[in-house]
């Protein structure tokens, strides 16, 4: 929280330059297409009376909601199997490859065709987007806990359920909820992608109709507040990381110390 | 107590090739003895107690503890890791009663038997840091309490105090020292310092490398209570012990040395 704190200031700078530029810019063009950012400031108080806003943040929220517990529910279950299973390796490592490579966006047609154009699709989306970071992750945060810490357990008669209990999920929280930070940012990605390119509905339908408006203030609007959205799940993600893995920060420093078996 | 008949063990590493780390060792452990384990390194020492532990499963042979053959890790013995083995995530009292809550001990009891065990390892005050707040022989001190605190009848020790500096060693040889005399666990401690093990055994295997087996047991003979006063005198016996296990580990590396260059021996 310190560290957040003492990084305030710079962040209020970049931002007031970043502000300042784009207002400058922004006068220096002119033009209806290109509001400056005092304007859409405005504008954002504006949009933020909207009963259309709240409709559209409802349903694109909840594709994202949805879509984002079924990649928690079924991504970190698997991503810890992975880890601990080798073999299950062989049978998986295509899939989360084609995952992590494929452009998603590419698979949005895909998913309309097998599930249509409704709240199933676009939750489908976000769950294809976001689940890949919470395996890998997952599965990496299970590996590096260390053997030897296994083998403790056994040795005072710790059976399997109790080695992952005990040791092999409390060992790869750190990892998991970095996982859940980098799939949240992917399935806010997720939500506005399809309904920006598919499935015209929620806020990224409010941006495609403002588009064919040429309404240029409330379009602007309309980004900064899903980037205020982003930015807030993020910062609550972070949060709970800090909160829940409190210890793998004194041990980072130390665990090197402590010597390793020769 | 512990007999140890014609264990063999021989592993595969990834490449298929085999290492054999134990080829029919025998070792006999009295009950309420510190048997030191030493041997160079790689002889079979850490495979050895582990087969003890019940962690690592042997090909050949059969290790008795008081006439029943151990299946896998049991409640009788109870381990001390070289790299501590702490749980990073818990406090020091949830380290120490780690074992207990496996065993299925009420929670009030394990954490009353834990605060205490970590009072006599010279903790009070600690018990809510994390092992990462922790010096190397703090940690190594949890890690004892943790093993004590399931009450085995055999302490197992592998190089327990391998990673601390010398000082700090010196100070949990002789802690440990005091504990033994005054609970008289069975334990088997294994080193790869002279020195270390004639201080703490009654006796001292000696392991051999290619094949790994014990190759001489040597009887320590110095006086007890060891622990006060900084240890025993370390001239006499001591010195001539040490000087002993020196010379026979030297002839075994030597004859190590002339079997891998391929020199006649
Ligand atoms: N899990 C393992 N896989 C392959 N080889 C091993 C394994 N554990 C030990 N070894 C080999 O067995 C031999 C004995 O090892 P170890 O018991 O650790 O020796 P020490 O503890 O005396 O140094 C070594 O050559 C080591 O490389
Ligand atoms: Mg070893």
């Amino acid at each position: 929280m310190t560290r957040l704190n003492a990084r305030l200031p710079y962040q209020i700078l970049t931002f007031a330059l970043f502000a300042a530029a784009w207002e400058l810019y922004a006068r220096a063009r002119g033009g209806l297409l290109l509001p400056g950012f005092f304007e859409t400031l405005r504008a954002t108080g504006a949009l933020l009376a909207e009963p259309e806003l709240w409709r559209a943040l409802y349903v694109s929220n909840q594709a994202l909601v949805l879509g984002f517990a079924i990649a928690l529910a079924l991504g970190i279950p698997l991503g810890i199997l992975l880890g601990r299973f080798r073999t299950l390796e062989r049978y998986a490592d295509v899939w989360l490859n084609i995952l992590l490579v494929t452009p998603m966006a590419a698979i949005i047609p895909l998913l309309v065709m097998w599930t249509g154009i409704g709240l199933t699709s676009r939750t489908a989306l976000v769950t294809v987007f976001s689940i890949v970071m919470v395996i890998v992750n997952s599965r990496a945060g299970v590996r590096q806990v260390d053997p030897s810490l296994i083998e403790m357990a056994r040795s005072f008669g710790a059976r399997e359920r109790e080695i992952f209990t005990r040791v092999l999920l409390p060992g790869a929280l750190p990892a998991v909820m970095t996982g859940v930070r980098l799939g949240l940012g992917r399935a806010v990605t997720g939500m506005v992608i399809v309904e920006l390119l598919m499935i015209s509905d929620g806020v990224g339908g409010l941006i495609l109709e403002y588009r064919g408006l040429l309404k240029a203030p409330p379009l602007y609007a309309t980004i900064v507040i899903i980037l205020a959205e982003a930015l807030l799940l993020i910062s609550a993600a972070r949060w709970c990381e800090r909160r829940l893995t409190h210890w793998s920060r004194t041990t980072a420093t130390r665990a090197n110390l402590a010597g390793s078996p020769k | 107590m512990i007999e140890i008949h014609g264990l063999s063990k021989t592993f595969t590493d990834r490449r298929g090739d085999t290492v054999t780390a134990l080829d029919d060792a025998r070792l006999d452990v009295a009950e309420n003895e510190f048997l030191t384990l030493l041997g160079p390194s790689g002889c079979g020492k850490t495979t050895l107690l582990k087969c003890i532990a019940g962690l690592v499963p042997y090909d050949s042979g059969t290790i008795e503890i008081d006439g029943r053959p151990i299946q896998g890790p049991g409640p009788d013995r109870a381990m001390v890791f070289q790299n501590f083995a702490l749980l990073p995530w818990a406090s020091v009292v949830d380290n120490v009663a780690f074992g207990l809550r496996l065993r299925g001990v009420a929670r009030a009891e394990r954490e009353e038997r834990a605060r205490e065990l970590v009072a006599t390892m010279g903790l009070a005050g600690f018990e809510k840091k994390l092992p990462g707040e922790l010096s190397g022989g703090m940690q190594q001190r949890v890690g004892i309490a943790r093993a004590l605190a399931v009450q085995p009848q055999v302490l197992l020790m592998d190089e327990p105090f391998g990673a601390v500096d010398e000082q700090t060693r010196r100070l949990l040889q002789e802690e440990l020292l005091a504990l033994w005399e005054e609970q008289r666990p069975t334990v088997v401690f294994v080193t790869h310092s002279m020195e270390e093990a004639v201080l703490l055994g009654d006796r001292v295997a000696l392991m051999s490398a290619r094949p790994g087996r014990v190759a001489e047991l040597v009887p320590v003979d110095l006086p007890r209570p060891r622990a006060r006063g900084g240890g025993p005198d370390r001239s006499g016996v001591y010195a001539e012990l040490t000087a002993y296990l020196w010379d026979r580990l030297r002839e075994m590396h030597e004859e190590h040395r002339t079997v891998r260059t391929g020199a006649p021996a």
